[in-house]
């Protein structure tokens, strides 16, 4: 009988074990590679949560809503809509795609946003939400993206850097951002698109529901652009259980090999 | 309208079919008509690297020479919330794979599919999704 009860328990363990392993197979085979799952469907057009002192929460963590590949198109133009100085249309046109300074692990910048997850962190101090992060799984080459929302300005002179000096104010479920002081060096997107030294950018995001984040974006710089342009991305929220995870982006970047060409010296 | 739905029902299926570099585009490096197709080896390496993970497969060919092939994937993070975790794959594994050849090094692809050996029908890692059209892939 003891001898019984011993079989069992073993057969029973076994069967467990099998089970797990075909569950897990199961659940690596059904999901496609590259899908960040979002929310559920049926809960984006829900209210939008608020922190405890009345505040829109902006956290996510969210999936796009920015450019990526095509500013112009992604951004809700038509082609050949974006106010591009010849200049500036020349050097994208001659530009490839290999040469970006993304595919060299250097930060995307604004308006850019990558298919991965990124989040607001609503930093609050004694003196209330006073600055937030904006971190992204990939993009931010191990640097981070600073709003102060302490009402301070924007300091004169400013040296030239990949994500600007950004200011910001919350009007009801919008968050408002102010940036100036980018360097010229990164690109809008991986078709090339450029810009100057006298970037300024207005970015309007406002949370208009549970699941949906929308970047009123403003374009500004006479550098590269005959005039301001308006363009308009949307984010969505990532399912609740996922964050950001660790990426290390130049740990074995072994972009270009295959194609016979190795990153340049000054994305290097 | 039937050229419309040809060419729709072309884009779905590369769509399916072309693999994934998401920190960078496909067609700078691999030529997507270079198919690797249901190649079979012996797992040698799994690189749980940034930003992409990286597969090295010995191949044999019908005269006996081996050829290791390094497969480029996604992010190891893309992997993970796949379900992937350190022991899905494994050196010694004998496995089957699809993908495309480097433009200029053939020995070089992008892993579009790969399965166990004696479970082809039961991959465990499948490129496509969202991330794969946003990545300027030759879907269109």
């Amino acid at each position: 009988m003891k001898k019984l009860v011993i079989v069992s328990i073993t057969a029973a363990g076994l069967a467990l074990v099998l089970f797990v392993q075909s569950q897990a197979q199961e659940r690596v085979r059904i999901v496609p590679a590259g899908n960040t799952p979002l929310v559920p469907a049926n809960t984006v057009n829900g209210p939008v949560p608020k922190l405890p002192d009345g505040t829109v929460d902006l956290t996510g963590p969210w999936q796009g809503g920015g450019s990526n590949q095509d500013i112009e198109r992604e951004g809700g133009l038509k082609p050949g809509e974006l106010p591009l100085l010849p200049w500036a249309k020349a050097l994208r046109d001659t530009r490839n795609e290999r040469d970006e300074p993304y595919v060299a692990c250097l930060p995307m910048s604004v308006p850019r946003m990558n298919p991965f997850p990124w989040k607001f962190v609503m930093g609050y101090t004694s003196k209330g939400l006073t600055h937030i992060y904006v971190l992204h799984e990939l993009g931010d080459a191990g640097a981070h993206r600073v709003v102060y929302l302490d009402g301070r300005k924007h300091p004169p002179d400013l040296l030239p850097t990949w994500w600007g000096h950004s200011i910001g104010q919350l009007k009801g479920n919008t968050l408002v951002i102010d940036t100036i002081g980018y360097n010229d060096k990164f690109w809008f997107d991986s078709r090339g698109t450029p810009h100057t030294e006298q970037l300024h950018t207005i970015e309007r995001w406002t949370r208009i529901n549970y699941g949906t984040l929308v970047n009123d974006f403003t374009l500004d710089d006479p550098g590269a652009f005959s005039r301001p342009v308006q363009l308009k991305f949307t984010a969505n929220l990532i399912r609740q259980d996922l964050d950001l995870m660790e990426f290390i982006c130049n740990e074995n970047n072994q972009a270009g090999i295959a194609g016979g060409f190795q990153l340049n010296n000054e994305q290097r | 309208m039937r050229t419309k739905l040809g060419v729709l029902v072309a884009g779905l299926a590369l769509f399916h079919l072309t693999p994934l570099v998401a920190h960078h585009g496909f067609d700078t490096e691999y030529d997507v008509k270079k198919r690797v197709v249901s190649l079979t080896g012996v797992v040698t390496k799994v690189e749980w690297t940034n930003p992409h993970m990286h597969v090295y497969i010995d191949v044999t060919d019908a005269g006996g020479k081996v050829t290791n092939w390094n497969m480029e994937m996604a992010s190891p993070n893309t992997v993970q919330r796949q379900g992937w975790g350190r022991n899905t794959l494994l050196p010694g594994d004998k496995v089957i794979f699809d993908g495309f050849g480097g433009k200029v090094v053939e020995s070089r692809g992008a892993l579009s599919k790969i399965a166990k050996a004696q479970t082809p029908n039961t991959p465990l890692f499948v490129q496509g999704g969202p991330e794969a059209a946003a990545q300027g892939f030759p879907q269109q």
